[in-house]
């Protein structure tokens, strides 16, 4: 009896083995609907760099000390005495950026395949606090470096939670762990960064799939009309899905590597709190916020830019009991798609208006001051001296 | 013997005083949890603090120092100094002195304040927080206002 076979009989005298190996079985097996195709591995994706995040967090941990005085040293240490270490960083730098890409792309899949309307509303609504989850661990693991641009970004990130209305003070003083930024908020992003978000977010993906292994995956009949899919028409999870998923398994890592060696992420300076470094700009995923909060200026439009800036959010969690529509198929859906439409090209150009602002540009071969809210001011400069920068 | 004929009542009654012990019990653990994690209040008093080699400065110059936790410029005007809180009114990030126009400016979105700490342009909502200074023997000191 090999040892394999040995350790089996060895639980099944203990244990009702059966009942698992049922479970583990039905699992793999289980039937999608036939038109699972490659749009559906967004989900996997993110779950895959969740995984790939642990795995490599872990590994930084081990030479990451989360001190003002020794986090950017660690991180140089890292990269380049540690065996390997530059391309762990690399990969979890990266990773962070491509998870929330994978999750971004995962929503907006679900979202014009209607897979978020009844019974599923419950799924999405646990998607969206993973998204939320998501933008949290890429806020907190940002600062850890400890380095200039990471320092001010918070800082100034932070600073926009003072505009809150009623509790933004104390929600600031909070969130630093103080009045700045020093290193009471590096200890608390740090926590929240490597303790507390990955066992809540860890909660909320196992729910997020035992709910969706209990309704499969949704096609695109009616909302109340799907019909029951004979097996023999299913695709077999495994192996027909998993094969792809290996295929995006495999790209993923290739992606990872590739970026890693060719655009490896800076060190950058080590912070200095009494200093502000030019062109401070939040990671390209808070861009459209920050773009959005910078057109709502005094006391009133502050509480306002706020609200704006909250509301997509809003949206997102309650829009599974807004659209009640039966319909899934996005061509009887326009103006859902429309209105999805509208909102992912409005965060794109708000993006771009953030990414934009505050430098110079050159469009149709005139130089452009693009100011803070995204204006053109052309440069004139016949004398080099006339350049219209809109102070 | 129980009184059968009123289950409900003696059992609701039951029901509610375990509900209302627990509640009790845990609120008695979280909120002590909750309250440490508020940030204890540390940097000492912002009060006659000495800026350092004050009188080495050069009339123009400024330097930002720390005084209780807090970034503060400190310029030296001709004999006179000034002091302010450096972090921006918008958004924190922290101004520096430009001696040739008389002015603060922001890194970050471009603000002017001028040399009272008054927004000349730019998007801060209100003046830089102005430090109090005190001259006493050739040594300098800044308080918070
Ligand atoms: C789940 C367990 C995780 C652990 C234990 C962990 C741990 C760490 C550690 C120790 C660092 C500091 C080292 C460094 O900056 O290179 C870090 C940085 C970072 N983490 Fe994580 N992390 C985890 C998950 C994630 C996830 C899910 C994201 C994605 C959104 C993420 C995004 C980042 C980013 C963007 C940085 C900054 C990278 C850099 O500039 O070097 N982390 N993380
Ligand atoms: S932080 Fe100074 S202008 Fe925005």
């Amino acid at each position: 009896m090999g040892l394999g076979r040995q350790i089996e009989s060895f639980l099944d005298d203990r244990f009702d083995t059966e009942t698992a190996r049922g479970f583990v079985d039905k699992q793999a097996h289980k039937r999608l609907p036939p038109n699972t195709g490659w749009f559906h591995v967004f989900g996997s994706l993110s779950l895959l760099l969740f995984v790939s995040q642990t795995i490599t967090g872990i590994l930084l941990l081990i030479y990451y000390r989360p001190t003002p005085e020794a986090a950017h040293e660690s991180i140089q240490y890292i990269t380049a005495e540690v065996y390997f270490g530059w391309l762990y960083r690399q990969i979890h730098a990266w990773g962070g950026t491509l998870m929330i890409l994978a999750v971004v792309f995962h929503m907006v899949r679900t979202y014009f395949w209607g897979a978020y309307k009844k019974p599923r509303e419950l799924t999405w609504v646990t998607g969206v606090l993973i998204f939320i989850g998501t933008i949290t661990f890429g806020f907190t693991g940002y600062l850890l470096p400890w380095n200039q641009l990471a320092f001010w970004a918070t800082t100034v990130g932070t600073e926009s939670a003072n505009k809150v209305p009623l509790i933004g003070s104390w929600l600031q003083y909070f969130l630093r762990g103080g009045d700045a930024v020093t290193g009471e908020t590096l200890s608390r992003f740090f926590v929240v960064h490597v303790i507390i978000l990955p066992w809540l977010f860890t909660g909320l993906v196992v729910v997020h799939l035992i709910l969706m292994r209990l309704n499969n995956l949704a096609t695109f009949e009616r909302v109340g009309e799907e019909k029951p899919s004979p097996p023999e028409y299913g695709i077999p999870f495994f192996p027909v899905h998993v094969a792809k998923e290996g295929v995006v398994v495999v790209l993923l890592l290739a992606v990872l590597v590739t970026l890693s060696v060719l655009v490896p992420w800076e060190i950058g300076e080590p912070a200095d709190p009494l200093s502000t470094p030019a062109h401070i700009k939040p990671e390209w995923y808070f861009l459209p916020s920050y773009q959005l909060l910078k057109y709502f200026e005094g006391p009133y439009g502050a509480i306002i830019g706020i609200f704006a800036c909250s509301l997509p959010f809003f949206l997102l969690f309650l829009w599974p009991f807004l659209d009640r529509g039966k319909e899934r198929h996005p061509k009887r859906r326009p103006l859902a798609v429309g209105f999805g439409l509208l909102g992912l090209l409005g965060a794109l150009f708000l993006g771009y208006l953030g990414h934009i602002s505050e430098t110079e540009q050159t469009f149709f071969g005139k130089r452009y001051y693009i100011d803070l809210l995204g204006r053109p001011n052309e440069i004139v400069d016949d004398a080099g001296t006339s350049e219209s920068k809109a102070h | 013997m129980m009184d059968i004929s009123e289950p409900s009542t003696r059992r609701g009654f039951l029901d509610w005083l375990i509900a209302a012990c627990s509640s009790v019990a845990g609120a008695a653990l979280v909120i002590p949890g909750l309250v440490y994690l508020w940030p204890a209040a540390k940097g000492g008093a912002a009060e006659n603090v000495e800026v350092e080699g004050a009188s080495d400065m050069s009339p123009g110059q400024a330097r930002t120092i720390q005084i209780a936790g807090k970034a503060v410029i400190v310029v030296r005007k001709r004999s006179e100094y000034r002091a302010f809180l450096a972090a921006c009114t918008h958004l924190g990030c922290l101004v520096t002195w430009d001696s040739s126009r008389n002015e603060f400016l922001c890194p970050c979105h471009a603000a002017v304040f001028d040399e009272n700490g008054e927004v000349v342009s730019g998007p801060p909502p209100s003046p830089l927080p102005r430090y109090q200074i005190k001259e006493v023997g050739g040594k300098v000191y800044v308080s918070a206002a």
